[in-house]
C-alpha cells in the first residue's frame, strides 16, 4: 500500500471507465503542489534538526527498501502490497538505537529515493512521482520520529530492550501507514471527486498487515543491533528475498490463472459472434451490483469468477440450439436446461471454484423458485443471492446486446423488463441495486431507440437497418 | 525376484537406524555439548523433520528439518568456539533414527524411506563436516563478521551436490523417471531448500547473542517466505486442475474421446521425465496435452461439420484458442505442429518441430491406438514402431518403449487397460 502508483494501473485496466475519470491537470495540481511542499518542508526539517545515519548501511537498506516496493505483490483484489514498511522500520531502529545517528533523517531519505518509479520515468509522469514523494516524506518523518524519540536514548540495546523495541516499531509502523493511507485518500478525493473508488478503497484490508510487518521489521532490526553480526543482515535479506520472489510469483501466476480463463472463454466466445464479449459484460454488470450491495473482497471475486464461467456450459451445448430463432420445443429445452449442469460437470475437480460454479449454476434459478439450475437447484426455493446478481447482470446483457433474430434493445425496456419481473424471475434488491449502479456510471447500453421486442425483430429482419455488435 | 528384492530392501532399510544410533553411541562421549543441549537438538531435529514445506510441482518435499540441521554445527560449539562436531553427529544420528521410526510408524514403504533418509543423512554430515574443518585454521579467528558466511557457504554447497547427486543415483523400486529429470526437478526446488538452510544458519548466528529470542526472530522471515511459497504451490495445483477441467469441454460435449486428454497428457508427461528433459519442459508438455484437443470445441459449429475438417484443422483451432491466454500461449506454436511428421522422406528433421510437440505426439498416436483402435500395448508399440524415422521420433518411442517396460505392461497377454496413474515420486 505504501506506493499506489495513481492512475496508471488503474486506467490500463479498465480502458472503459477512463471516461468517467478524466480527470484534469489542475486537479492534479491541487493535490501535488501542496504534497510536494510538505515533502520539501520534512526534508529539511529532517536534515536541520537530526543526525544523519552512517551511510554505508542507508545505501544497503535504501536499495532493499527500493526493490520491494517496485517488486510489490498484488494481494486481494488489485490491491498493491509492498513490504517495504518493514524494512522502513528495521532500518529505523538500528538508526534510532545507534550511538550518534537518528532515524528519522534516514526514514525520510529512503522515502525519497523510493518515490520515483522506472514506469514513472519511462512514461514521463509528474504526477505519481511527486505526489509519492510527498506522502512518503510525511509517512517516513512522523514514523522516524517517533522511534528517535522512544529509542533515541538507549544507545545500543540489549536483550532487555527487546521489548521496548517491540512498542516502539509498531508504534512508528501505525503511525507510518496511517498517514500514508490519510495522504492517499486525499489525493484520490481531490483528482477523481471521491475516495471511495477501487482499487483505494479497499486500502483498510491491508492495514493491520503492514502495522504487523512493521513491528516485525522493529525487532529484526533490534536483533541486528543486540548481535551486532553483519552475517546476520545478509541472511535475513536472503530468506526474505526468497519469499518475497516467490510471492512476486504467486502473483503472476495467479494473474496468468485468471487471464488464461478469461482469455479462454473469450476465444471459445468469439466463436458465434451474437455471444462475443457477453461474459466479460455480464462480469462488469455483476461487479457493479456487487458493489453496491456492500461486497468486499472474497465475495466479490467469487461474483466476478462465477459471472466469468456462468456460460461455460453452453460451449458443450449445439450451436445451432443457442442460435436458433425463437422459442425452443421442449427436446431442446431439456438440452439447453443440462448447461447448467454441465458447468458443474466440467469445473468438479477445480476445487477452488467449487463456491462460484455453485453460483454460476444456479443462474437460471428464478427467485420465486421456478426455472432451473444445476443439482443447487430446488423447485421452489430462492437461489443464493450471488445467483441472483448473475441472473440480473445476464438477462441485462441478453437483452441489450443484438441477437440473430432481433437487434440490440434498449436500455430502458431491458431496464423494465427486470422491473416487471422483480419478485418473480428476479431478486428484487438485486434489481433495486443494478439500476442504482447503472444509475451512477451514467454509461447506457443497448440500442437508444428499440422500446418493444417486436421491433427489435423487425429491425433484424430488414438488412439495411441491422446494427450489430 | 520382486519378493527377495523387498526383503532385502527391508533388511537394509532395518540397518538404517541401527547404525545412526551405533554411530551416535559412539560419537557421544567425544560430545562437548551438555547431554540437555543434545537433547534438544534432536527433538528439534524430530519435529522439524515431521513439518513438511509446500514445494513447486517436481514431486520434492522438504520439510523444516532442513533448516534445523543447517543450525546445528553453528549452534554446537566447543570450549575454543569451534564446531562440536562430535555433538552434530549424535544429533543428527539419533535425530533420523527416530525419523525413520515415526516415518515407517505412519505406513511409509521402506523402498521410499531409506533413500531419502540416507540422503538426508549423508547431505548433513559432509555439510557438519565441511563446515568444521573451515572453522578451523584461518577461519577459527572470525567472528560473526561478513566472512562467517563463506563456510556456511561452501558447506550448503557441498551439501547441495550430495543431495542432487543422491537424489539421481539411490533410487530403489521401479525407476521411471530418469536420473537426469530426478537432478533437475531438485534444483527447480532451489529456492525452498535455501529458504530453509538461511533461516537455520540465521538461527545460528543468533543464538550467542539473544539466546532464545533467536528463534522467533529467526523465524519471522522464514514464516513469510513458507506463506509465499504455500500459496505459490497452491495456485499452481488449482491453475492445474482449471486448464484440465478445461480441456474436457470437448469431451463432456461428446466432441471428442473421452478421457483422451487425460491420458494422452499423463503418458507423455512420463516420457518427459524419463526422456530427462526438466521440470519446466515436463510442465509445457503437460499442458499442451490437455489442450493438443481443446480445437474439437469448433465440431458443434453447423458449417464445419458440413465441410469437413482433417486432424491439422484441429491442431490449428486448437492453437488458436490457446493462443488467447497468457501462460498458455507459450505451447500454442508446439500445439499446432503435434500432428506434423517428426521429417519427411529424404529430409533432416525438420528443427522448428520442438520436443514437445514430438512427445505429444507419439503419446496422442498410443492412446489412439489404444482407446479407439483397441489394440493391446504391444501391438500399440508395433504400430508406433512401424512409423518411427519419418512420422515419429525415434527416441520418443524408444522411451515409451522403456516406460511401458518399466510398468510391466508389454507382456503379450496384457489386454489393453487404462494406464495407472503415475505414483509419483518418492519422498525426498
Amino acid at each position: 500500500m505504501s506506493h499506489l502508483t495513481m492512475g496508471n494501473r488503474f486506467k490500463k485496466r479498465y480502458g472503459g471507465w477512463s471516461n468517467r475519470l478524466r480527470h484534469t491537470v489542475r486537479r492534479r495540481l491541487r493535490v501535488v503542489i501542496p504534497y510536494a511542499v510538505i515533502g520539501v518542508a520534512v526534508l529539511v526539517g529532517a536534515a536541520l534538526f537530526f543526525e544523519p545515519p552512517e551511510w554505508g548501511i542507508w545505501v544497503a537498506f535504501a536499495a532493499l527498501f527500493v526493490f520491494l516496493e517496485f517488486f510489490a505483490v498484488e494481494v486481494n483484489d488489485r490491491l498493491m502490497q509492498s513490504s517495504g514498511v518493514m524494512v522502513m522500520m528495521t532500518a529505523g531502529v538500528i538508526f534510532a538505537v545507534e550511538p550518534g545517528s537518528d532515524a528519522t533523517l534516514g526514514m525520510v531519505l529512503m522515502g525519497v529515493v523510493a518515490s520515483v518509479t522506472p514506469t514513472d520515468i519511462k512514461e514521463r509522469r509528474w504526477f505519481q512521482p511527486l505526489a509519492n514523494f510527498g506522502q512518503m516524506c510525511l509517512a517516513a518523518g512522523v514514523a522516524g520520529f517517533l522511534l528517535d524519540v522512544n529509542l533515541g536514548h538507549l544507545e545500543g540495546a540489549t536483550n532487555e530492550s527487546l521489548l521496548r523495541v517491540a512498542v516502539a516499531s509498531s508504534l512508528a509502523a501505525l503511525a507510518y501507514v496511517t498517514t500514508q493511507h490519510i495522504l492517499i485518500r486525499r489525493a484520490v478525493k481531490i483528482v477523481f471527486g471521491s475516495d471511495n473508488l477501487e482499487p483505494w478503497s479497499k486500502m483498510g484490508v491491508l492495514f493491520s498487515g503492514q502495522v504487523v510487518m512493521g513491528l516485525l521489521g522493529g525487532l529484526i532490526g533490534a536483533a541486528i543491533v543486540i548481535a551486532n553480526r553483519p552475517a546476520i543482515l545478509v541472511l535475513i535479506v536472503g530468506v526474505y528475498g526468497i519469499g518475497h520472489m516467490s510471492l512476486y510469483a504467486f502473483g503472476q501466476l495467479r494473474d496468468s490463472h485468471i487471464g488464461s480463463l478469461r482469455g479462454f472463454v473469450k476465444t471459445l466466445e468469439a466463436k458465434d459472434m451474437y455471444t462475443r464479449g457477453h461474459t466479460e459484460r455480464v462480469a462488469y454488470f455483476a461487479q457493479l451490483i456487487g458493489e453496491e450491495l456492500a461486497f468486499t473482497g472474497t465475495q466479490l471475486e467469487e461474483v466476478r469468477w462465477a459471472a466469468l464461467i456462468h456460460d461455460l456450459g453452453k460451449l458443450a451445448v449445439p450451436t445451432e440450439l443457442i442460435r436458433k430463432r425463437g422459442r425452443l420445443d421442449d427436446d431442446e429445452y431439456e438440452v439447453m436446461k443440462d448447461h447448467a449442469h454441465l458447468v458443474e460437470e466440467i469445473l468438479a475437480e477445480v476445487d477452488f471454484l467449487q463456491p462460484m460454479v455453485e453460483i454460476a449454476s444456479g443462474h437460471h434459478s428464478h427467485f420465486d423458485g421456478n426455472g432451473y439450475g444445476g443439482s443447487g437447484h430446488i423447485e421452489g426455493k430462492a437461489p443464493s443471492l450471488e445467483s441472483c446478481i448473475v441472473a440480473v447482470a445476464d438477462s441485462f446483457d441478453a437483452m441489450t446486446s443484438a441477437r440473430s433474430y432481433r437487434m440490440a434493445l434498449s436500455q430502458q425496456y431491458a431496464l423494465e423488463e427486470l422491473r416487471r419481473h422483480s419478485g418473480g424471475q428476479f431478486h428484487p434488491d438485486v434489481v433495486d441495486a443494478f439500476e442504482r449502479a447503472l444509475d451512477k456510471t451514467r454509461r447506457r447500453w443497448g440500442a437508444p431507440h428499440v422500446n418493444d421486442e417486436e421491433m427489435a425483430r423487425r429491425l433484424a429482419e430488414e438488412p439495411e437497418l441491422t446494427l450489430r455488435g | 525376484m520382486v519378493e527377495w528384492r523387498s526383503r532385502n530392501v527391508a533388511i537394509l532399510s532395518w540397518a538404517f537406524p541401527a547404525t545412526c544410533i551405533a554411530v551416535a553411541l559412539i560419537a557421544l562421549p567425544l560430545a562437548e555439548s551438555t547431554p540437555l543441549r543434545l537433547m534438544i537438538g534432536v527433538t528439534a531435529l524430530v519435529i522439524g523433520s515431521l513439518i513438511g514445506v509446500a514445494t513447486s510441482n517436481s514431486g520434492n518435499r522438504f520439510t523444516t528439518g532442513l533448516a534445523v540441521a543447517a543450525a546445528m554445527p553453528l549452534v554446537l560449539v566447543d570450549d575454543a568456539g569451534g564446531v562440536d562436531f562430535a555433538g552434530v553427529v549424535v544429533v543428527y544420528g539419533a535425530g533420523l533414527a527416530v525419523v525413520w521410526a515415526l516415518r515407517l510408524s505412519r505406513g511409509e514403504s521402506h523402498v521410499e524411506l531409506l533413500p531419502t533418509l540416507v540422503r538426508r543423512l549423508a547431505g548433513y554430515y559432509i555439510y557438519a563436516l565441511v563446515y568444521a574443518s573451515m572453522r578451523v585454521g584461518v577461519f577459527a579467528e572470525f567472528d560473526g563478521g561478513w566472512q562467517d558466511l563463506l563456510p556456511f557457504g561452501v558447506a550448503l554447497f557441498a551439501w547441495l551436490g550430495v543431495e542432487v547427486g543422491l537424489r539421481a543415483l539411490l533410487v530403489l523400486g521401479p525407476r521411471e523417471l530418469s536420473r537426469t529429470y530426478l537432478a533437475r526437478a531438485l534444483l527447480h526446488d532451489l529456492n525452498v531448500f535455501l529458504g530453509l538452510t538461511l533461516t537455520g544458519a540465521l538461527f545460528g548466528e543468533l543464538h550467542p547473542a539473544l539466546n532464545w529470542w533467536a528463534l522467533p526472530i529467526a523465524l519471522l522471515p522464514y514464516s513469510f517466505a513458507h506463506t509465499a511459497f504455500a500459496r505459490f504451490q497452491e495456485t499452481k495445483v488449482t491453475y492445474k486442475q482449471t486448464i484440465r477441467a478445461l480441456a474436457r469441454i470437448p469431451e463432456v460435449s461428446g466432441l471428442g474421446i473421452d478421457g483422451h486428454a487425460d491420458r494422452t497428457t499423463e503418458i507423455a508427461a512420463a516420457i518427459a521425465k524419463e526422456m530427462g528433459l526438466g521440470p519446466v519442459q515436463v510442465e509445457h508438455i503437460e499442458f499442451a496435452g490437455l489442450m493438443h484437443d481443446i480445437g474439437r470445441v469448433s465440431l458443434n459449429e453447423p458449417q464445419i461439420l458440413k465441410m469437413g475438417y482433417t486432424n491439422d484443422d484441429i491442431a490449428r483451432w486448437s492453437a488458436e484458442i490457446i493462443a488467447e491466454a497468457p501462460y498458455l500461449d507459450r505451447v500454442a506454436d508446439d500445439v499446432r505442429n503435434q500432428y506434423e511428421p517428426f521429417r519427411r522422406p529424404g529430409e533432416e528433421a525438420d528443427p522448428d518441430i520442438s520436443i514437445i510437440s514430438r512427445v505429444i505426439k507419439v503419446a496422442a498416436a498410443y492412446d489412439w491406438e489404444i482407446y479407439q483402435e483397441g489394440r493391446t500395448p504391444l501391438q500399440a508399440l508395433e504400430h508406433l514402431h512401424a512409423g518411427t524415422a519419418y512420422e515419429y521420433d525415434t527416441q520418443v518411442v524408444a522411451s515409451l518403449r522403456r516406460l511401458l517396460t518399466t510398468r510391466g505392461v508389454l507382456e503379450p497377454h496384457v489386454e489393453a487397460r487404462p494406464q495407472p496413474p503415475t505414483s509419483g515420486h518418492p519422498d525426498s
